[in-house]
């Protein structure tokens, strides 16, 4: 037991002693986040906005001068609770009620839903669609506008983009951190070294596991912090749901780095193919934006990669104060995830580097 | 109870000096067609430093790693300070201590940071005076908040034989531990290695340098190819060859003949090699004498004369009919690439 702890202690000052590692695991997640809080308050965008409600001359025009705009993506086939039900599922940035026409000819009651959390930009989306309510009703608003904002009604884009940074560094740190640290301790002989001791090689894996469990906390609180600190982010869910979501994602990416570290010849062809696993994941999984509305196509893609499920867990349980029975899915397919790595790993794993 | 089964391994095999430590007897090795350990016996004895020298390729660290059972042998046995090393691998490991020929150690650490992991690793004291002590040894106290990437390829060395030395362990088992050092910092190895014998633990030690096998240790095993082609103390092995030093000079004004060399008394083997001509000679002073007055006759002036002592060198040349020289150029080795080009020429040849 005092080998083992020493081992963790001392694997967790190599962590916080390695410069490379902190840039990739703390740094580069706090730099995204800072780049894209920053820059996406401003860019171009495109509000999927759902019209419903009674028919009326002037629900008409909207639809067809929406329509005919390149910001707006309508939909207009459902009903208005199934509207209501895709704005809360993600799928609607934004929908028009439109009231009953009133008997005197003048505008019907129009009511605007919302939801922050599925776009970047929902309040430029929504200053949008008024103007564009007022242009069709040729006048300086005439229509009382309601608006009705879901319950989730203080998350922002940001809220919705932590459980993706946080998801992408416990990858980065499980994957690209684990292969290049144990090729390089398998080509220094340091695994060869350790094998001569009384000490065994799965307490020396199993502490190096806890050291990147116990490591991945404060990472994550710290990038918590300043999204708080900065965009006023906030969990929503069960913090214990999330800690125990961040030690299931780590274990499943440690296990996939360790099966790449038994397979890699050298430090180099580590890091090839980590960054070969874990770019396709960044960008399919969902960090960025909602998966759900990339093309058809590329579901069947997103639904193998092991990124989602974790990206999936944080997201419900933090931006959408999801419970269990929302996520166990997810630790399930990440779990299995992290049993094929290891059965990979040990298949192909070597103490030294030497082609004798 | 890791320090306390430990405790009771180091007093079982409190071995007296001068008793068998290691027997290995047969041992094979073979890496696919090439059999890089072919049928070896070798006994060392406690309280010795022990060296098995030879050649890159010759089957030096197999041989020390089939010992110290990181590699299992394809035939043979072996015990270390009693235990079997195939079936008590655990009382193997706790009773030797090791320095790799790379020196493994973890990026990020300090000296004494290491020296505390690896004395909990063996579950023994780790306390902060036992590492003080263990970096005395070495010669490393200044250095003990140093990061291990930070110390000279000398200091890393001694660190890692430091590591070895953790779990007072009865032998010592030390790969190459000059390879890649500047003069300065093999001679302070050797007296780092001489203190760790002088603490009561035998060393085992390969080398590929003539010179440190004959400072250093009380009895080398010569390898080459495989075999133990001599075993003896450095002077037993020079005694065993017919040959007393080496005489060299170079000629000018003129040159001799290789049959004028030999029939100068006492020569044994003669080269010319442009102006430089080189004579080995089981009696020097008479050879000297006769080369002198072989150059007068000639009237061929000599300079750069010198009669070296037979070596180690001499040793090995006329064991193997070859010199060690061309498998030492490529000394910088420690990944063992050039080990394995070596290999491949044996192979190939």
């Amino acid at each position: 037991m005092t080998g083992f702890l020493a081992m963790v202690k001392g694997f967790l000052k190599m962590t916080v002693r390695n410069r490379t590692a902190l840039f990739w695991n703390l740094i580069f997640p706090v730099i995204f986040i800072l780049v894209f809080g920053t820059v996406f308050n401003e860019s171009d965008f495109s509000a999927n906005v759902g019209i419903a409600g009674a028919p009326s001359d002037f629900h008409s025009e909207v639809v067809q001068a929406m329509d005919s705009s390149d910001i707006f993506d309508v939909s207009t086939d459902e009903t208005v609770d199934q509207q209501l039900d895709k704005l809360k599922d993600g799928n609607r940035d934004a929908v028009i009620v439109f009231g009953d026409a009133p008997a005197d000819g003048g505008f019907p009651t129009v009511q605007l839903y919302y939801d922050e959390a599925a776009g970047p930009n929902s309040q430029i989306s929504i200053s949008a669609i008024q103007q564009t309510l007022n242009q069709v009703a040729q006048g300086p608003s005439p229509v009382t506008v309601e608006a009705q904002p879901v319950q989730t009604l203080n998350i922002s884009y940001m809220d919705f983009l932590l459980p993706g940074i946080l998801a992408m560094s416990i990858m980065n740190s499980g994957v690209i951190g684990l292969s290049t640290s144990f090729v390089t301790y398998r080509e220094r002989g340091i695994l060869r070294r350790i094998k001569i001791t009384p000490f065994p090689l799965s307490s020396f894996i199993t502490s190096r596991v806890i050291s990147q469990l116990i490591i991945a906390v404060p990472q994550a609180l710290i990038l918590y912090l300043i999204s708080n600190v900065f965009f006023g982010v906030n969990i929503q869910g069960s913090i214990l749901l999330v800690v125990l979501s961040i030690f299931i994602g780590s274990l499943a990416f440690l296990a996939m780095g360790f099966a790449v570290s038994s397979i890699a010849p050298n430090v180099e062809t580590a890091a090839s193919y980590s960054n070969l696993i874990t770019f396709p994941m960044l960008f399919l999984s969902g960090v960025f934006f909602d998966i759900d509305s990339a093309p058809g196509w590329l579901e069947p893609i997103t639904k193998v990669l092991p990124l989602r499920y974790l990206v999936d867990a944080l997201r419900e349980v933090m931006t959408r104060g999801k419970g269990l029975d929302a996520i166990w899915m997810d630790w399930v397919i990440l779990g299995v995830t992290a049993l094929i790595s290891v059965a990979i790993a040990v298949r192909f794993f070597r103490w030294d580097s030497k082609a004798v | 109870m890791p320090s306390a089964s430990n405790r009771t391994v180091r007093q079982e095999v409190t071995i007296p000096a001068g008793q068998p430590i290691i027997e290995a007897r047969g041992l094979v090795k073979r890496y696919g067609s090439l059999t890089a350990v072919d049928a070896i016996d070798l006994t060392v004895y406690s309280g010795e430093i022990f060296g098995i020298l030879g050649p890159n390729g010759a089957g030096k660290t197999t041989t020390l790693e089939m010992i110290e059972g990181l590699r299992p042998p394809d035939a043979g046995t072996i015990t270390v300070a009693g235990y079997d090393t195939r079936t008590q691998t655990e009382d193997v490991r706790r009773a030797i201590g090791v320095q790799l020929q790379t020196t493994a150690l973890f990026d990020y650490l300090t000296a004494s940071e290491l020296i505390q992991l690896f004395a909990s690793l063996y579950g023994v004291d780790a306390s902060p005076d036992r590492v003080d002590h263990l970096l005395g040894m070495v010669g490393l106290r200044e250095k003990r908040d140093a990061a291990a990437n930070q110390l000279s390829g000398g200091q890393q060395q001694r660190l890692s034989i430091a590591l070895g030395l953790v779990n007072d362990p009865v032998v010592v088992f030390l790969d190459e531990p000059t390879t890649g050092l500047d003069p300065g910092a093999r001679r302070e190895l050797w007296q780092t290695v001489r203190d760790v014998r002088d603490h009561g633990s035998t060393v085992v030690l390969t080398t590929h340098y003539m010179e440190e096998a004959e400072i250093l240790c009380d009895r080398i095993a010569v390898m080459d190819h495989g075999h133990i082609i001599a075993l003896d103390t450095p002077v037993g092995l020079i005694e065993s060859i017919d040959v007393e030093a080496t005489i060299s000079a170079r000629t000018r004004n003129g040159s001799l003949t290789l049959s004028q060399l030999r029939e100068i008394p006492g020569s044994k083997d003669v080269s010319i090699n442009g102006d430089q001509l080189e004579l080995r000679s089981d009696n020097p002073q008479a050879t000297l004498i006769g080369l002198l007055e072989v150059a007068r006759t000639a009237n061929v002036e000599l300079t750069e004369l010198r009669s070296n002592q037979a070596s180690l060198e001499d040793v090995f040349l006329t064991l193997t009919g070859r010199s060690f020289e061309p498998a030492t150029e490529t000394t910088e080795d420690e990944d063992g690439t050039s080990k394995r080009r070596f290999w491949q020429r044996r192979k190939a040849a």
